[in-house]
């Protein structure tokens, strides 16, 4: 489990990944060719991976993010240091608050 | 990375700008813009073209304007767009679409939507008896930049949306009539948080040049006035406010560390995953907060402390940090922190 500001990425074994997200087209890319975790809104820092890999959109209990990296990687951020991630699959989680009567994405 | 792919994600970066976009409209390319959209629609450019600073200034001169026509928004806006959609969809198929759509305008829809929600509330709650008239009005706007969710699905394919796509480029909202066309300044601010809701605590969130404003913190409107009190809170006026949400935000300006040691907090649990804080408030939920440290050190060295509200059920820190991530606190093991 690797902590990364407000993303936590946390290993899933490959034996517990549904066969269609094995299966489903990645989320693309974005500008700069890497896969993004989280993005700032206004500053536009990102939580991502430069390397290959593959991220997966999944509604449900390994949703709301699948990262795929068959050959390990990092994870870097402007304002983070980076975190090398041996390969094989991980569940993204966005940190939240507490606000009475529902949560929050925290702004990193 | 394939062609493709690249195109969407730069034309979701340059709508993402677009949308977020202040200062002073170009005139002259925004109203060649107008005139090349009824032009694909088939019309001929309206006769007169009339400049509003705000959304609001616009209802207000379209209140009075004769001799306008009917209005030509489903010609010149909805029909080419709903074609234009249909078009994609057939070349992608169902999958290929929603493919297309989250690459593109999946993600500047909710925050584009919402604004535009705002601006609407705000030029309704401001027309005050005229609510209803107001109301009809807004519905013929043409929402320009804040349309840039489709348009970035659009970039690309396709010249019929380029008259639409420059105003927005170039001007705020616009009404589209046969002989005239209502155009709108930009606004001159545009605060907003990391998540993209309207934020700032010591002016309006959101303002056009002729002083229609919006204020809000973290998403939550406010009045004007409630943000001038806050430069000269103290945590007994903090104590006395009865709205919750007026008080949350009172003790995020403050500050909670401020708060915390003024007010006498109890500092409940330690633990190698940080501190947890609980203020018991009068007539509300107590406001229990982990205070963690950011593991990655500042520029000058030193590690940023910062307070994330958590369940008032919690009891350690460590159940807190864990909640913050959908975990238990059993299963919170992280190996890296940065």
């Amino acid at each position: 489990m690797y902590r990364q500001g407000d993303v936590l990425i946390a290993p899933v074994a490959e034996a517990a990944v549904p066969e269609r997200v094995k299966e489903a087209a990645g989320e693309p890319r974005d500008a700069r060719g890497r896969l993004v975790l989280a993005l700032g809104e206004v500053t536009g820092h990102a939580h991502a991976i430069p390397g290959p890999g593959r991220l997966v959109r999944e509604p449900g209990p390994f949703g709301p993010l699948l990262l795929e990296l068959p050959e390990g990687g990092r994870v870097v951020h402007e304002e983070h240091a980076p975190i090398p991630l041996p390969k094989g699959w991980y569940r993204v989680v966005r940190q939240r608050e507490y606000v009475p009567g529902a949560y929050r994405i925290v702004a990193d | 990375m394939g062609d493709t792919e690249m195109n969407r994600t730069t034309a979701a970066g340059r709508w993402r700008a677009v949308a977020a976009a202040t200062g002073p409209a170009d005139r002259a390319t925004a109203e060649a813009g107008v005139r090349s959209a009824y032009r694909s629609a088939g019309l001929a450019p309206p006769e007169r073209v009339l400049w509003a600073d705000s959304p609001l200034a616009a209802v207000t001169l379209l209140q009075g304007l004769t001799g306008a026509g009917r209005s030509v928004r489903d010609e010149v806006r909805t029909r080419p767009w709903a074609e234009e959609r249909r078009r994609l969809h057939d070349a992608l198929g169902p999958a290929g679409w929603a493919a297309h759509w989250q690459a593109t305008g999946a993600r500047l829809w909710d925050p584009t939507r919402s604004l535009a929600d705002r601006i609407r509330a705000g030029v309704t709650e401001a027309a005050g008896a005229d609510a209803a008239e107001v109301r009809l009005l807004l519905l013929d706007a043409v929402l320009g930049q804040h349309d840039a969710a489709w348009l970035a699905a659009f970039d690309g394919h396709g010249v019929r949306l380029a008259g639409l796509a420059t105003v927005a480029e170039h001007a705020g909202w616009w009404w589209p009539y046969e002989n005239a066309v209502v155009i709108c300044e930009r606004p001159v601010e545009l605060h907003r948080d990391e998540a993209g809701r309207l934020d700032r605590g010591d002016g309006p969130a959101l303002a056009f040049a002729d002083g229609f404003a919006l204020h809000a913190w973290r998403g939550m409107p406010v009045p004007a006035e409630f943000l001038a009190g806050l430069a000269h809170l103290t945590p007994e006026r903090i104590r006395e406010e009865e709205n919750a949400e007026l008080r949350r935000v009172m003790l995020e300006y403050y500050g909670y560390d401020r708060y915390l040691a003024a007010s006498g907090a109890r500092h409940q649990h330690r633990d190698e995953t940080g501190v947890l804080w609980r203020i018991e408030l009068a007539d509300d939920e107590d406001v229990v907060m982990v205070e963690v440290v950011n593991s990655t050190p500042e520029p000058d060295g030193t590690h940023r402390t910062y307070w994330l509200r958590v369940p008032p059920t919690t009891r350690t820190a460590r159940e807190g940090v864990a909640w913050t991530f959908g975990l238990r606190p059993e299963a919170y093991e992280p190996l890296v922190q940065t």
